[in-house]
């Protein structure tokens, strides 16, 4: 029998399209679709002032989903509540698997202040002692951890002693095809004089800040220099390609469907010292948030 | 919050951006049907025969268009003044209360 989908489930998910899509704007006019940053032991919401979880770990996993995702992206197909962060608990023992919800449509910089200053107030609340800090992020989510090290370090946060293990899966460093397309296609319509084509150039224009960050991976507010990642911190980039052969030109057009792999391993920043790159040829973009394949690598890298 | 406050939000909010979607949407929508409709009139205005019937049918058209999109954006537009006022009075209830 089809697994049954709830009404409620059926609403968060429309609203993370339109968080998505219009984010910024939803927030800005206070509507219900816009999404709450959030944190979630299982299906549980903790109040970040007085996390209450069930089994309080000495260290935490914190799974950060993409554009236009909710949580439910990490877990593997029939088998709700079975994620890397579950597993690599499961493993480290002493360990709490968290997940993060986000309006992924404000600017990248905005909920990387924000998440920064919910990990501050996350750790020191945390029932026991935090000794490790790990964190997983797929496609913006990756960004998102970036830019949450970088106002962690410049606010001398606490969390950022606990040299956290920083994973980005799948996350466009130097941007994103797709986003960058975008950008182009709505510039050039713009252009035109035709007011049809112009139409369409407005409405691609719609699209929320959250997007137009992916157009070049920014992380940091617009005329901050780019920073360097977290010297505090490992780092590990797991990317995707769409077809097994390596070198297949759909692969080097297209990379996991979104990200090129160029991209997710941030070849184009400057001074990156990573402790682990790895690629999954024939793993999409989607797929790369819940595979055996990279669960193996994960727990290779950090138990 | 408790669960039907937050339902009811989740509604509305979905009637808000649907009710703007509507009332930008017909415009924008508007503007791509008589730019389309501009170029076959601007064709048969440059043929001798039809200059003239095209020219009548052309003022009623975009006459008509502009009605017909104009009532669905107005019609959006009351929309959204209802949900904005409830939303302003919302932000308002949850800034005294903080």
């Amino acid at each position: 029998m089809a697994p049954q989908v709830s009404t409620g489930r059926i609403q968060q998910q429309v609203a993370a399209i339109a968080s998505g899509f219009l984010g910024d704007w939803l927030e800005h006019r206070g509507n219900g679709l816009a999404v709450p940053m959030s944190v979630f032991a299982g299906d549980t919401e903790l109040q970040v002032e007085k996390p209450e979880p069930e089994a309080p770990g000495r260290t935490l996993c914190l799974s950060i989903h993409g554009l236009m995702e909710l949580e439910s992206v990490w877990d593997f197909p029939s088998r709700p509540g079975y994620h890397y962060g579950s597993y690599l608990a499961e493993q480290l023992g002493d360990a709490s698997a968290l997940k993060l919800r986000f309006n992924t449509g404000r600017p990248i910089y905005r909920n990387g202040q924000e998440l920064a200053a919910l990990l501050e107030s996350l750790v020191s609340n945390w029932p026991v002692p935090v000794q490790r800090l790990i964190l997983i992020g797929h496609s913006m989510g990756g960004l998102l951890i970036r830019s949450a090290c970088h106002y962690g370090m410049v606010n001398n946060h606490a969390w950022i002693t606990r040299s956290p293990d920083c994973v980005y899966i799948g996350s466009p460093h130097d941007g994103s095809w797709l986003a960058v397309g975008a950008h182009r296609a709505a510039g050039w319509l713009n252009r035109r004089s035709r007011d049809y084509l112009r139409v369409i150039g407005e409405v691609i224009d719609l699209r929320s800040q959250g997007i137009r960050n992916l157009s070049r991976g920014d992380v940091l507010e617009p005329g901050v220099e780019p920073q360097p990642l977290l010297p505090e911190a490992r780092h590990y980039v797991v990317s995707g390609l769409l077809l097994r052969g390596q070198q297949h030109p759909v692969n080097l057009l297209f990379g996991d469907a979104l990200v090129q792999q160029a991209s997710a391993e941030g070849a184009g920043q400057s001074g990156w010292q990573l402790a682990g790159c790895a690629n999954f040829p024939g793993v999409d973009h989607i797929r790369l948030a819940h595979h055996a394949s990279v669960c193996q690598q994960l727990e290779d890298w950090l138990v | 919050m408790n669960k039907g406050n937050s339902d009811m939000h989740w509604w509305l909010g979905l009637v808000d951006l649907l009710a703007h979607g509507v009332q930008h949407g017909a415009v924008k929508l508007q503007r791509v049907h008589l730019s389309v409709a501009e170029e076959s009139f601007r064709i048969l205005e440059t043929v001798p025969v039809t200059r003239p019937g095209a020219r009548v049918v052309r003022v009623w058209h975009h006459g008509i268009s502009r009605l017909s999109y104009g009532s669905v954006a107005m019609a959006g537009a009351a929309v959204t003044r209802i949900t904005d006022g409830y939303l302003r009075e919302r932000d308002d209830r949850n800034v005294n209360k903080s």
